[in-house]
C-alpha cells in the first residue's frame, strides 16, 4: 500500500544525545578494522590518532578527539527511525531498504557535546512499484550550532 | 607546507568485510537489525545470509577520502546510493578521483567495487574544504 503523501512535513523529535569519548573511539575502531572495545584487540596502525588519542586531539586542529564523520548516524538516525516505525505511516519494516544517504558536516563532533536532532519527512513518492520516503534531519549542539544535516532515503519494496 | 589538492588526483582504499565486521559495526553504531547478525533472517529477507550495514560501506568510502585529505575535519559532505549488499568475506576497493577544486572546495567521486567488480555504491561523492 502506498504511503499517504499527506505525511510530508510531519516532524519527529527533538531527540537528545550526549557524545561520549569511548563511543566515538569504538565507532572509529569498528570502521577502521579494529574491535569496538576499550579492552580487547589493538588499535589499527593506520587509524587517525585524532579519533582516539587525547594528546593528539589536544594538540590537533580541534583541541580534542573528534568523531569519525559518519559517527553522526548513531544519534542523527533517531527521528528517521521514529518516522519509519510510526504506526500512522503503516510501513512494513521487513520490506524497507536504505536506498540513499547524504550527510553535510558543519563542524567537528567532540566529547561532551550535547546534540539535539529533529527532522521531518520531505518527500513521499512511488517509482517502479516501490515507495520512497525521504527524510531530512538536523543535529545541533548545546550552543545551538548546526553540526550535521542528513538526508535519509528509505525504499519500501512491495 | 600544506598538502596541495588538485583536480585529477586519485586515491585508493581497500577494506575486507571479515566475519565479525557486521557485529562490530552493529555494536558501534547501535543498528542491531537482525539482517546484519542472523543468517536465518538474512536468508528469509532474500539476502542469502547476513549482510554488512550499508552505512559501514559508506564509512569506508569516507575513510578513503579522509586518508587522502589528511584531516578528517575537512570533510563537508558525503552522498551515496546503496546499490548492492556487502557480505562477509567480500573485499571492497574504493577508487577516488578529484573532479574539481574550486575556491577551496574539493569535490571527488568514489567508485566502490567488490572482488567480482560489481559496484556496491553508486554516485558516491564527497566534498571537502581545502582552502
Amino acid at each position: 500500500m502506498p504511503i499517504d503523501p499527506r505525511f510530508v512535513g510531519k516532524r519527529y523529535g527533538p531527540f537528545r544525545y550526549e557524545i561520549g569519548l569511548e563511543k566515538m573511539r569504538e565507532f572509529a575502531l569498528a570502521v577502521g578494522g579494529g574491535i569496538p572495545s576499550p579492552s580487547f584487540g589493538s588499535i589499527p596502525d593506520d587509524l587517525n590518532p585524532l579519533f582516539y588519542d587525547e594528546n593528539a586531539g589536544k594538540s590537533g586542529p580541534y583541541g580534542s578527539v573528534i568523531a569519525f564523520p559518519t559517527f553522526a548516524v548513531t544519534f542523527a538516525i533517531a527521528p528517521f527511525a521514529a518516522a519509519v516505525s510510526d504506526p500512522e505511516l503503516q510501513i512494513n519494516l521487513l520490506m524497507l531498504v536504505h536506498g540513499e544517504q547524504q550527510f553535510e558536516f558543519f563542524g567537528p563532533m567532540s566529547p561532551g557535546d550535547v546534540v539535539t536532532t529533529t527532522g521531518s519527512i520531505s518527500e513521499i513518492f512511488e517509482k517502479s512499484q516501490k515507495d520512497f520516503l525521504v527524510f531530512v534531519s538536523e543535529s545541533k549542539n548545546q550552543k545551538d550550532e548546526l553540526l550535521v544535516r542528513a538526508t535519509w532515503t528509505a525504499v519500501i519494496r512491495r | 607546507m600544506a598538502k596541495q589538492f588538485k583536480s585529477g588526483d586519485t586515491f585508493t582504499h581497500v577494506r575486507e568485510c571479515d566475519t565479525y565486521r557486521p557485529i562490530y559495526y552493529a555494536a558501534a553504531s547501535g543498528d542491531f537489525n537482525p539482517i546484519h547478525l542472523d543468517k536465518a533472517v538474512g536468508e528469509m529477507a532474500g539476502l542469502g545470509g547476513v549482510v554488512l550495514h550499508g552505512m559501514c560501506t559508506m564509512a569506508w568510502a569516507v575513510e578513503a577520502a579522509i586518508k587522502y585529505l589528511g584531516d578528517p575535519g575537512k570533510l563537508r559532505k558525503v552522498r551515496v546510493r546503496f546499490s548492492r549488499p556487502v557480505a562477509p568475506d567480500d573485499t571492497i576497493t574504493f577508487q577516488g578521483k578529484v573532479t574539481s577544486v574550486d575556491n577551496g572546495r574539493l569535490v571527488a567521486e568514489i567508485l566502490a567495487k567488490n572482488q567480482r567488480g560489481e559496484e556496491v555504491l553508486k554516485g558516491a561523492t564527497i566534498e571537502a574544504d581545502v582552502g
